[in-house]
């Protein structure tokens, strides 16, 4: 990895002239609304909700050597690991990168995430000369996998997740190598939509090349050169005091996955963070070994994960570029599940054990630097994929649901926010109207509602899980689930409780039986009687639940958010049964006392396995299943 | 005599616009009365009245157009003081308002609070009874269910119910039946069905502009009522007009179907006052409105604003056609600041009114856009509002220094033309947000340039987008109650009417069309205007099939569609989604969603005033010590007074040109011509080693 340019005072150089603060400033606001604009590009007039409504893209701009110069609103597991698949693309093309080109790539195992992000570069060039590299991935829908899904957590090797990619040239100087588009769109399944897709992944592109080239013209080409390592180092610099803030030691956490995909319970994922000075060290060495199925962190999604929690806690007003990443190193031994050896399937890397490996770091700072520390989100859960092949029996359909995605963490001071969906989205993603559902696919949205007592208590609220069923119309749905953090809950912080880790089931309307299903697993939910059921988990909680305000309490019991129970259980605020409930001031402050004295621990829970929920829920004839394959 | 009359309620002032017979205007501000808005309306009509040496029923009396813009709705929004409402919807889905879009903005915010919903959860109350998309009734309406949830309601002492359903927009029978109880069960208070409000698919934003709806009824209804009293009690000689946030006016009954269409509305007059100023110029125009806190900016092209059904207003989607007004938070008041990694920063934070710039000498003390226009020369301290306020420059340069020049290591001067410029690229980012990124070349737009501090940007905005003509309204100071004077009467209507134009039923779309333009052009009718004053405009909302977001195409105005039309809106959606997009595919077939008839009523033009005396010997009232963006130092700059240029009079900078609500920069090279008695006309000096080629393109692939 090239070093980073740190400049703490202003200079001259002989390219691009004296330095301007106010050229700076002005240089450094172009490259985010080019990206801003790309991002929107993208956005209205991509094709599957995953990346139109779900947001599971990023857009950004690189140098040529290359660093980021620009992510503005990007999803950061896509990001603080993109330049390392643009020096793929560039190192593999040396010497035949042409304007025009338009480059491809999707493969793990040499610096992409997983098989289902479809990286899509462009070279700008400027006076002759490769300048920028304008850059999207974006999550395609399908893959060509064994089943109907980019995200697998049964992929037993990279080969059944479908389609390898190295890095290819699908634009050649302006035109389209139809042969090799026809060979990828042969591959995978709802080809018209994704070729919608990657239009628009090449519209936004073509976009940001369009306006770079604008930027060089106007201002010189060495001019915005020399802004730019201005740009990168002004981030170095701003994070470096932000990291210099925080308090010097080391910190450990541990935390589990819940499953492997093929049976394989509760990894281990373990981190030690170091804060020295104006750096940051995160290691995840004596983490469990690599998961049989997809559950598998690449090389990119482990150098992400590590570096993403420093990204919010630092001031978000500071560009997340080149600058920021380079000052947090990320380590993982090869051949455990946060960095898998080939051919071993990375297919669900974004997500597991992304999400942990991330969630762990909170886990371990939280303590030393409170303010800054949420408390533990949903992991990825509860977004399923539906697919059918239609009533005649060859007309595919399939989606992703994200309207039951679970909650975030809260935080000092705030209430986590519903929709979380992971730790990869931090909550940017969006979700489909119900109209919108049930007008583009064969199926109906029974409920989507906030589930009572799913948030972590606490002074603040972890978000609301929901509850989301969805019946079939008119062919057998298979169902592919993918996720984590059900029977290993979102973390309570500071004396706040745990998420309620939620899960899915499949109910028999004729029988009243329900057959429950683990967090990773396929399986099929039979039109003429049954209906799919997701609950997703609430965030963890911050602070003691009995110091949060009364009132508030008494509004969330109201609102049925927290029932009547927990308020005087866990938060101490004694209520009367009306719809507009009253406080009991004196029960109250009786039950308060006694709660004051109950310690609660810094971080729960502490222990695998800890979700009640699926215990609570299971009645007489229902099953479960854990991992089960089509 | 007759007169036009605007009235713009702001939280400070209530403004008045009023346009006598021959276009002469006359300016009031009244103190606004936020207890009871409408008293500072009849006051500040009293003043205007003795100002025309009349009373106010002889002022009402001659009044042909009166058209109210309030902020009433807007502001209970923002203060979320209205009263307790509920909402009804369908069972097992109570949550569609707090869950949103899904979309947690600032992704790296962990400490960003979700925006609150208008009704509370208890009051979110679901029944049973469903639709399909195909309209068979998959569960009856449960009118038990309906009952006790008005007896929750009655409990909670709700003064308005919002009925939001699923897929109401095609089959709204549950949602008026379910109104009928409810209207049965709670008299006295309003109920307001979603399809009445926004008919369109996409449950989020319907049960919004619903609720929204709902949470401003009761006062809306009050307010305009009493107001209607009073303005026909003083005998006003035409029906009371209220702006909506369309761009269009509308009768008070229409607002009270739809209250949601007056929240924000005041920006909305913008189009329609830049058009009047500056449509000799041309129709395609960018205006921009910077006071002392925010820039609006909202793209004309082709004599119409730019439209956006994606507003939201406090947080909360108004779903309804709304002018596309853009708002940053760049103006005079914005702070100039230095950030932890030596960044010049400019806004977003602003000083307001109060305490207002350093230079106000009200305790302001951190360097302000105004306070970096007066260290360049470009604010006369002397002469500021006419001379009613005297600024401390001294106290302008002492911040400037403080706060940027020496954390910068910058001159004074260095530093405040730092401020000008990083502002004036935020500014430039916010035009470029309606134009560039919307596929549009601002490069063939003429600049409207308004509000106190927009001529002393103007110039050097247009340079930058590459803009050559810049049109500065010589009442700069109150753009948007003036465009309330002449802006049109429109109705909007919309029919969600799902098609694939492969296969499309051109019967069924020529009847929907008929059926909303025959109910638009009777609406219009009734309301005075004449066959020749109606204007309906076709527009559809369409995308590929198996896309997910739209975007808005016209449709061919032959009374009858056929299938050249067809082909006609097929051509120009690949067209448009190449502009915006990059790509389009031209072989696929478009899916349409909603149907939309604008219904424009347009009455007689203003009159323009008597041009101003012919442009005799120019000479400048005297020089001043002024920054030259051209040299990079203050240089003895000739200062001209406005009165002094009559038609036809140019004036080349560098110059400053002195206006009563105004203040106009020339730079190097630019020059001013008086246009008329509306304003002034810059030709706009290229940048130094301007780029060439288009600004925008696409590829086709």
């Amino acid at each position: 990895m090239e070093p980073t340019q740190t400049m703490t005072t202003p200079t001259a150089t002989a390219a691009g002239g004296d330095y301007d603060p106010i050229t700076f400033s002005v240089i450094l606001s172009r490259f985010d609304a080019i990206v801003e604009e790309m991002t929107r590009v993208l956005e209205k007039s991509a094709w599957t909700s995953i990346l139109a409504l779900a947001h599971d893209y990023s857009c950004a701009i690189y140098d040529a050597v290359p660093r980021q110069v620009s992510m503005y609103d990007a999803l950061p597991i896509h990001t603080a690991s993109l330049h390392i698949a643009v020096r793929e693309i560039a190192e593999a093309f040396e010497g035949e990168i042409n304007p025009g080109d338009v480059f491809l790539f999707n493969d793990p195992y040499s610096g992409n995430t997983h098989v289902g992000d479809f990286v899509t570069a462009a070279p700008v060039f400027a006076d002759g000369r490769l300048v920028f590299w304008s850059v999207t991935k974006g999550h395609q829908m399908d893959t060509g996998a064994y089943i109907p899904s980019s995200v697998v957590a049964s992929a037993a090797d990279i080969y059944q997740e479908g389609i390898t990619i190295p890095p290819m040239k699908m634009v050649e100087e302006g035109v389209l190598r139809e042969d090799f588009f026809r060979l990828l769109l042969a591959n995978l399944r709802y080809a018209d939509l994704i070729e919608g897709d990657l239009r628009a992944q090449i519209g936004s592109i073509e976009k940001a090349r369009q306006r770079l080239e604008e930027l060089c013209a106007q201002y010189g080409t060495d001019v915005v050169l020399r802004y730019v390592d201005e740009i990168i180092g002004y981030s170095s610099r701003r994070a470096g005091q932000e990291f210099a803030s925080m308090p010097d030691g080391t910190y450990t956490a541990e935390g589990w996955i819940d499953s492997d995909g093929f049976g394989r319970e509760h990894i281990r994922v373990q981190v030690e963070v170091e804060i020295a000075g104006e750096e940051v060290r995160v290691d995840y060495a004596g983490s469990d070994p690599q998961a049989r199925g997809g559950a598998n962190g690449s090389y990119a999604t482990s150098q992400a994960a590590g570096a993403v929690p420093f990204l919010y806690y630092i001031d978000a007003d500071i560009p997340h570029n080149h600058g920021v990443i380079e000052r947090v190193s990320v380590s993982a031994e090869e051949g455990t599940v946060c960095y898998a050896k080939f051919p071993a399937s990375t297919s669900v890397a974004t997500i597991v054990p992304s999400d942990l490996m991330q969630d762990v770091v909170n886990r371990a700072m939280v303590e030393a630097m409170p303010e800054r520390v949420p408390a533990g989100g949903a992991r990825c859960g509860n977004i399923p994929q539906f697919a059918g092949n239609g009533a005649d029996g060859h007309s595919p359909w399939g989606f992703m649901l994200f309207n039951n995605a679970g909650a975030g963490g809260a935080a000092k001071g705030n209430d986590g926010w519903p929709l979380w969906y992971n730790q990869a989205a931090l909550g940017g993603m969006k979700i489909q109207p119900i109209e919108q559902l049930e007008l583009l696919y064969p199926v109906r949205i029974d409920r989507c509602e906030i589930d009572v007592d799913s948030v972590g208590f606490g002074q603040w609220l972890g978000g609301p899980g929901n509850i989301c069923a969805v019946r079939p119309l008119v062919d057998e749905m298979v169902t592919i689930t993918f996720g984590d953090a059900a029977s290993n809950p979102p973390h309570g912080a500071m004396g706040g409780g745990q998420g309620s880790g939620g899960g899915q089931y499949v109910e028999d309307e004729q029988t009243g039986k329900r057959r429950f299903v683990s967090s990773s697993g396929a399986f099929k939910v039979d039109h003429t009687r049954e209906v799919y059921v997701g609950v997703s988990t609430g965030g963890g909680g911050w602070g003691n639940p009995h110091e949060r305000d009364a009132e508030q309490v008494r509004i969330d019991v109201r609102d049925g958010i927290v029932s009547r129970e927990a308020a005087a259980e866990v938060f101490g605020v004694v209520l009367s049964a009306d719809a507009d409930p009253v406080i009991d001031a004196d029960a109250t402050a009786a039950r308060r006392g006694e709660l004051a004295k109950v310690e609660r621990p810094v971080v729960s829970p502490t222990e695998p396995n800890a979700s009640p929920w699926l215990k609570n829920q299971m009645r007489d004839g229902d099953t479960y299943e854990l991992d089960p394959l089509l | 005599m007759s007169y036009r009359i605007g009235v713009d309620i702001g939280g400070t002032f209530t403004d008045f616009t009023v346009a006598r017979e021959s276009g002469e205007l006359l300016l009031w501000k009244q103190d606004s009365t936020p207890d009871d808005p409408g008293r500072a309306v009849v006051q500040g009509l009293a003043a205007v009245a003795e100002q025309l040496d009349t009373d106010v029923e002889g002022l009402l009396g001659e009044t042909e157009l009166f058209v109210h813009g309030t902020t009433v709705a807007t502001n209970m929004l923002i203060q979320r003081n209205g009263p307790t409402i509920g909402l009804l919807c369908t069972e097992g889905f109570r949550d569609v308002l707090y869950f949103r879009d899904g979309y947690k903005p600032e992704r790296f915010n962990m400490h960003l609070p979700h925006p609150r919903e208008l009704v509370d959860r208890w009051l979110r109350i679901g029944v049973p009874g469903r639709f399909d998309p195909t309209g068979e009734e998959v569960a009856p309406l449960g009118e038990d269910e309906v009952r006790a949830a008005a007896a929750q309601f009655r409990e909670a002492g709700v003064r308005a119910v919002a009925v939001a359903f699923l897929w109401s927009m095609l089959y709204p029978r549950h949602e008026q039946r379910a109104a009928a109880i409810l209207r049965e069960e709670l008299p006295g208070v309003d109920v307001i069905c979603s399809a009445d409000v926004l008919p369109e698919i996409r449950e989020w934003e319907r049960t919004s502009a619903t609720a929204m709806s709902a949470y401003v009824m009761p006062k809306i209804r009050e307010y305009l009522t009493a107001l209607t009293a009073q303005l026909e009690g003083g005998g006003l000689a035409s029906p009371l007009l209220i702006m909506q946030i369309n761009g269009g006016c509308a009768r008070v009954p229409e607002i009270l179907a739809r209250p949601v269409n007056i929240l924000a509305s005041g920006p909305a007059a913008a189009p329609a006052a830049a058009l009047h100023f500056a449509g000799s110029v041309g129709d395609n125009l960018i205006s921009v409105d910077m006071g002392g806190t925010s820039l609006d900016v909202c793209l004309i092209e082709d004599g119409r604003a730019a439209m956006s059904r994606e507003i939201q207003v406090e947080g909360q989607p108004i779903g309804v056609s709304a002018v596309d007004v853009h708002s940053i938070g760049a103006g005079g008041g914005s702070i100039g600041w230095v950030d932890a990694g030596d960044a010049l920063r400019v806004g977003p934070r602003s000083a307001g009114a109060n305490p207002g710039p350093a230079c106000y000498d009200q305790g302001g003390t951190e360097p302000t856009v105004t306070d970096a226009n007066v260290v360049l020369g470009y604010l006369n301290p002397d002469a500021f509002l006419g001379g009613r306020r005297r600024l401390r420059d001294d106290l302008s340069r002492a911040a400037v220094d403080e706060f940027v020049g020496g954390p910068l290591g910058l001159s004074t001067v260095e530093a405040a033309a730092g401020i000008v410029r990083v502002v004036n690229a935020n500014m430039v980012g916010a035009i470029r947000a309606v134009s560039v990124d919307r596929g549009v070349d601002p490069r063939r737009f003429t600049l409207v340039c308004a509000g106190g501090a927009g001529g002393l940007h103007a110039a050097e905005l247009a340079r930058e987008l590459g803009i050559e003509k810049v049109f500065v309204p010589l009442e700069a100071g109150v753009f948007c109650s003036f465009g309330m004077t002449v802006t049109d009467v429109r109705h909007d209507h919309v029919t969600a009417l799902h098609q694939v134009t492969d296969t499309i039923d051109l019967d069924a779309v020529n009847a929907t069309i008929a059926e909303m333009e025959g109910a638009a052009r009777a609406e219009l009718l009734e309301e005075g205007f004449t066959e020749d004053e109606i204007t309906l405009e076709r527009e559809v909302d369409a995308r590929y099939p198996g896309q997910v977001h739209e975007i808005t195409v016209p449709v061919p105005s032959t009374p009858r569609l056929g299938p050249d039309d067809i082909a006609t809106l097929v051509g120009s959606f690949h067209e448009q989604h190449l502009a915006q997009f990059a790509y389009n595919r031209t072989t696929m077939p478009i899916e349409c969603l909603h149907w939309r008839v604008a219904a424009i009523g347009t009455g007689a033009a203003a009159a323009r005033p008597d041009a101003a005396a012919e442009a005799g010997d120019v000479q400048p009232m005297r020089t001043t010590e002024a920054y030259s963006t051209a040299s990079g130092e203050v240089e003895e700059t000739p200062i001209y007074d406005v009165a002094a240029l009559g038609v036809g009079a140019s004036v080349r900078g560098p110059a400053i040109v002195a206006a009563p609500t105004t203040t106009i920069v020339l730079h190097e090279g630019d020059v001013l011509e008086r246009r008329d008695a509306d304003g002034f006309l810059i030709e706009v000096a290229p940048a130094a080693g301007a780029a060439g080629g288009a600004l925008t393109g696409a590829v086709s692939a």
